[in-house]
């Protein structure tokens, strides 16, 4: 990590971590900012694919589901610990995500957008309708779940606290796959992927590392979930819940990070505001979604970083 | 020999009408993919509008047939409209624009519609309700319209694709773009009709297929997933390949709805393109290379 | 500088997001809120819809007599999208954000105990008009838990008897495979087969479902005397449509369930409803007086019938008279208070709350569709429907879907 970066991002995670203590700051708005940064921080692992490999995941929903209902069906049975549902979500998760990213890097091109979608919407439609794992309304009425025997994450804090933590980890992984030599390498892959494989780089192998790095991070993302809202639904697989990452991708900007963070906590204050008052929200995220790859494809931090790449810069 | 007649050919035979309404969905996107470069993700929408096109046609004048005719007629104005306005500046760009374009079009037609028409489902009476007691069972006369229809429309297409000029030049253009510009043609009026074309015919399966499956904005998502996994199935690139699929894929999901859980259906569907993209990559009819 | 300019533009995003979050609500002396939770679109719309009317009516009537306790009632509605997890976080913003002190919802079953979770943890009044899984009065309850909505246990005490007597003795279930739907073929399996009908076939589609001919040939094998079925709101209608242009709906006799299909759809598939059968504690086409003068004072404000949905009208009401009893909003009293309690002039006459599982005790009717219009064949009173208690009691045990097969 680069020296410029550290302080500002020091001086960010400790205004965040003061959050709870402000007063004013009810239990409501702990629950909404546990959700904000949540969805912030698996923006940011989407990221990694799609603005820095250029690979367009439409399934990214089946990840962040399957880590919820991993954790979900422990807690259900009395597995509190919270490391136990992380483990397991890891297990999970990348066992698919080593499945479909092994089908949807073996051809080029929109293959991969059509293949996350399609095995995405088999999971969607697997859960939803296997009773066993509550069928359409999911499983519910979780306990809360346990960071070392006895001490439980049961108050709005400490589960803000939670998704804190897991932020800060999924900052510091992308940060060091991006600086890395294999960060590097998804970059030359995006660039111009025949030079690549010239260049003697196992191609397909390299994009599903990225896709696996990005999976997992979505996949621990979700398993954090149910510990706030006590259920898993398939509803946090549809479909239009990957596109809602990839709308918070490019809002906050391809290729940048920190943009998806800010993109995808400010669509998810968006949307609980919004949609109490009006129902027409999603037009208007379709809209911005068509307006921006037209006139911004930068979103609000832009593209500024990767033309600096292009030219030659380390990354910042 | 019962159950065969009873439940199995009408099963049959409504696989065959799906498969048909498939197969012009998947046709427009193999079309629209190969010429233009764009995986069209608000295909399904296309298909839906056709559907609300027509309520709206036979609020107006009261008839199903004019509906018919208007709807299409319709929906591949918007298309057209869309196409210039919105598609046309990010072909050159790297594709993954171009799919989120189309993903944001996509909701925009969606919830368009929704507001407009209230999100309930809304229903287009069959233009003759009777039924037919055919082998035991009493059909809806509607169904085996259907069959006619769609069987008709196929074949115009088919013949349009190998006895046309136009035709010829569109078939060889989805293989090699490039092509196009190389024989003087004018590209950017070929791409947009195209476009319109193929928004047009699938609205006019969505207009076919209404009376069955009632009205509703979700009508366009289900059928695009499915329309993806027989582009994939077909093999991108190969028109045949994606009739064939469709027809493949609709029949299956109607047998095997019969025999698991429908619901389960989808997944068997989804297992047997898994069994196939292992064993045969590029799809049925695919050629290789026609992704890049 | 263009750092600069990004990190400005980051802290003003954020700035603007979090002071509009925390927009406090305009303070109003003495005002106090309830929530009406519940499908605002969708396959259930018409419920949830009709559910804020009927409340919108309660709130007025009680408003204009001084409101509650002297505070003005305010009703906040939100859209559960009829699903689980909105409902939840619905339900947390009308707890936490705006402090509900009754909670009406939600329309979907599961949604209603999605938040049935919430509502215990934060100790709300929660009613529930409209959904019948039989699960909310059993496993699930809570103490602050109540409802005037006939739970499918209820409905298939009162119906099934009708049913083996005067329409068949052979009886295909179909239902919506979802809690509610799943709840409702339990529950008339079981008390079909208790009082000696035969089931001779059960089937259920997925909430949603576009097509069904996909199970109309199993039905057709079966050859039942009678069709029962458990679907709602738009399904409904699809189905209907679907059975009538196979010729089915002429073919069997026809029931189901009290939410069938509300009033409002009614004359459109008019004829592929005919001669339905079902038990409702509504109908505007029941001349009974007081039904009638409930539905007058509707009609008069919304210009439309009413419906099933009356229970809301109920459930705010008896809220209302039960804090005025304890002149307190604390939910522990309220509770309390509403044990037990009775009103009399509802649309359907006494409504009592049980104590036990906190149920309402009320009479209903059966229903046959004549003409687009389900007026009424029969009163049954609530002491035949309501069943024993069984809190805390899983009140499916034992039970399988198996078809016992008879020659």
């Amino acid at each position: 990590m680069s020296k410029a970066l550290t302080w500002p991002v020091a001086v960010v995670f400790a205004l965040l971590a003061i959050v709870p203590l402000v007063p004013g700051v009810s239990r409501y708005h702990l629950l909404l900012a546990f959700d904000a940064l949540l969805f912030g921080a698996i923006a940011m692992s989407l990221d990694l694919l799609i603005g820095y490999t250029g690979l367009v995941s439409f399934g990214h929903a089946a990840f962040y589901g399957l880590g919820a209902y991993a954790t979900a069906v422990l807690l259900e049975r009395g597995v509190l610990s919270l490391w136990a549902c992380v483990a397991f979500a890891v297990v999970v998760v990348g066992l698919y995500a080593l499945v479909v990213s092994y089908f949807a890097t073996a051809r080029r091109g929109i293959y991969f957008a059509l293949l996350t979608l399609i095995f995405a919407e088999v999971v969607y439609t697997f859960f939803r309708y296997t009773q066993t794992f509550g069928g359409s309304d999911g499983i519910q009425g979780l306990p809360d779940a346990a960071l070392f025997p006895g001490v439980l994450i049961d108050t709005p804090a400490r589960k803000y606290y939670l998704v804190l933590v897991y932020l800060l980890f999924a900052w510091i992984v992308c940060r060091v796959v991006v600086a890395s030599h294999f960060g590097r390498v998804l970059v030359a892959i995006r660039e111009n992927e025949d030079r690549a494989r010239f260049l003697g780089y196992n191609v397909q192998r390299y994009k599903m590392g990225a896709c696996m790095i990005s999976a997992l991070l979505t996949g621990i993302g979700g398993a954090i979930y149910p510990i706030r809202s006590a259920f898993a639904t398939p509803d946090l697989m549809v479909w239009t819940e990957s596109g809602e990452f990839i709308i918070s991708v490019m809002i906050g900007g391809l290729g940048t990070l920190v943009g998806p963070i800010i993109g995808g906590a400010f669509f998810t204050l968006l949307r609980d505001k919004v949609s109490s008052v009006v129902d027409w929200y999603f037009l208007v995220i379709g809209a911005v979604l068509v307006f921006i790859v037209l006139f911004m494809p930068r979103g609000l931090l832009g593209l500024r970083r990767l033309v600096r790449l292009r030219r030659g810069r380390a990354p910042a | 020999m019962d159950y065969l007649l009873a439940v199995l050919l009408p099963q049959l035979l409504h696989g065959l009408v799906f498969g048909a309404a498939l197969g012009l969905l998947a046709l427009g996107l193999t079309v629209i993919f190969g010429l233009l470069g764009v995986m069209n993700f608000a295909h399904g929408e296309l298909f839906m509008l056709g559907a609300y096109a027509g309520l709206g046609v036979i609020g107006a004048t009261g008839s199903f047939w004019t509906a018919l005719v208007a709807a299409p007629l319709l929906v591949g104005l918007v298309a057209a409209v869309t196409e210039v306005a919105t598609l046309r500046p990010v072909y050159h760009r790297e594709p993954l624009y171009g799919l989120i374009l189309t993903f944001g079009l996509a909701l925009v037609f969606r919830e368009g519609v929704r507001q407009l028409w209230g999100g309930d489902m809304r229903r287009i009476l069959p233009p003759f309700p009777g039924s037919t007691p055919l082998l035991g069972m009493t059909y809806p006369d509607y169904r085996l319209f259907l069959l006619a229809a769609s069987a008709v429309v196929l074949l115009s297409i088919w013949l349009f694709f190998t006895r046309t000029r136009a035709g010829i030049i569109v078939r060889a253009a989805v293989q090699d773009a490039e092509m196009l510009d190389g024989l003087g043609v004018n590209v950017r009026r070929v791409f947009t009709l195209t476009f319109a074309a193929s928004g047009a015919l699938a609205a006019l399966a969505g207009l076919l297929l209404a009376p069955v499956f009632t009205v509703y904005p979700q009508m366009g998502v289900e059928m695009i997933l499915l329309a993806f996994i027989v582009v994939i199935l077909g093999g991108m690139g190969s028109l045949g390949g994606s009739v064939a699929a469709a027809f493949i894929i609709g029949v299956a999901q109607s047998l095997f709805s019969l025999w698991m859980n429908p619901q389960r259906v989808a997944i068997a569907i989804f297992g047997i393109m898994i069994v196939v993209l292992i064993v045969r990559p590029r799809g049925l009819y695919g050629r290789e290379g026609v992704l890049e | 500088m263009r750092r600069l300019a990004s990190l400005v533009m980051i802290v003003v995003v954020l700035a603007v997001a979090g002071v509009w979050m925390a927009a406090p609500a305009l303070s109003q002396s003495k005002v106090v809120k309830i929530g009406d939770l519940g499908s605002k679109v969708g396959v259930f719309e018409g419920y949830g819809k009709y559910q804020t009317m009927f409340m919108q009516l309660a709130v007025e009537e009680l408003n204009a007599k001084g409101g509650v306790l002297g505070h003005k009632i305010e009703m906040i509605s939100e859209d559960d999208e009829t699903k689980p997890a909105p409902a939840v976080r619905k339900a947390e913003k009308l707890i936490l954000q705006d402090d509900v002190k009754l909670l009406m919802g939600a329309v979907s079953s599961g949604a209603t105990m999605a938040v049935m979770d919430v509502t215990k943890k934060h100790k709300t009044i929660h009613w529930n008009a409209v959904s019948c899984a039989e699960f909310m009065r059993t496993t699930k309850f809570h103490k602050h838990y109540f409802s005037n909505q006939p739970d499918s246990r209820m409905q298939a005490a009162g119906l099934a008897k009708y049913i083996k007597d005067k329409m068949g003795k052979k009886v295909y279930i179909f239902y919506t495979d979802y809690a509610m739907g799943q709840s409702d073929g339990r529950q008339f399996k079981t008390a079909l087969e208790k009082i000696g009908g035969e089931v001779v076939g059960v089937a259920g589609a997925p909430l949603d479902t576009k097509d069904f001919s996909p199970w109309f040939g199993a039905i057709n094998q079966s050859n039942p005397d009678v069709l029962f079925l458990a679907f709602a709101g738009t399904d409904s209608l699809r189905l209907m449509t679907q059975l009538h242009s196979f010729g089915m709906t002429k073919k069997y006799k026809l029931a189901g369930i009290d939410c069938f299909l509300l009033q409002q759809d009614l004359p459109s598939i008019a004829e592929s409803m005919e001669g339905f059968v079902q038990l409702a504690h509504y109908s505007s086409f029941n001349p009974d007086r007081n039904m009638q003068s409930v539905n007058e004072r509707f009609k008069k404000k919304f210009g439309v019938d009413g419906n099933i949905m009356a229970g809301a009208y109920d459930g705010v009401m008896f809220w209302a008279t039960a804090v005025e009893k304890v002149k307190s909003f604390d939910a522990d009293k309220v509770a309390a208070a509403l044990e037990g309690m009775c009103l009399d002039d509802t649309h359907i006459g006494k409504q009592c709350i049980r104590k036990e599982d906190h149920q309402v005790v009320m009479d209903m009717h059966l229903y046959r569709v004549e003409k687009g219009k389900n007026v009424p064949i029969a009163r049954i009173p609530g002491s035949d429907t309501i069943g024993e208690p069984m809190v805390g009691k899983d009140p499916v045990e034992g039970f399988t879907w198996d078809i016992k097969k008879k020659n």
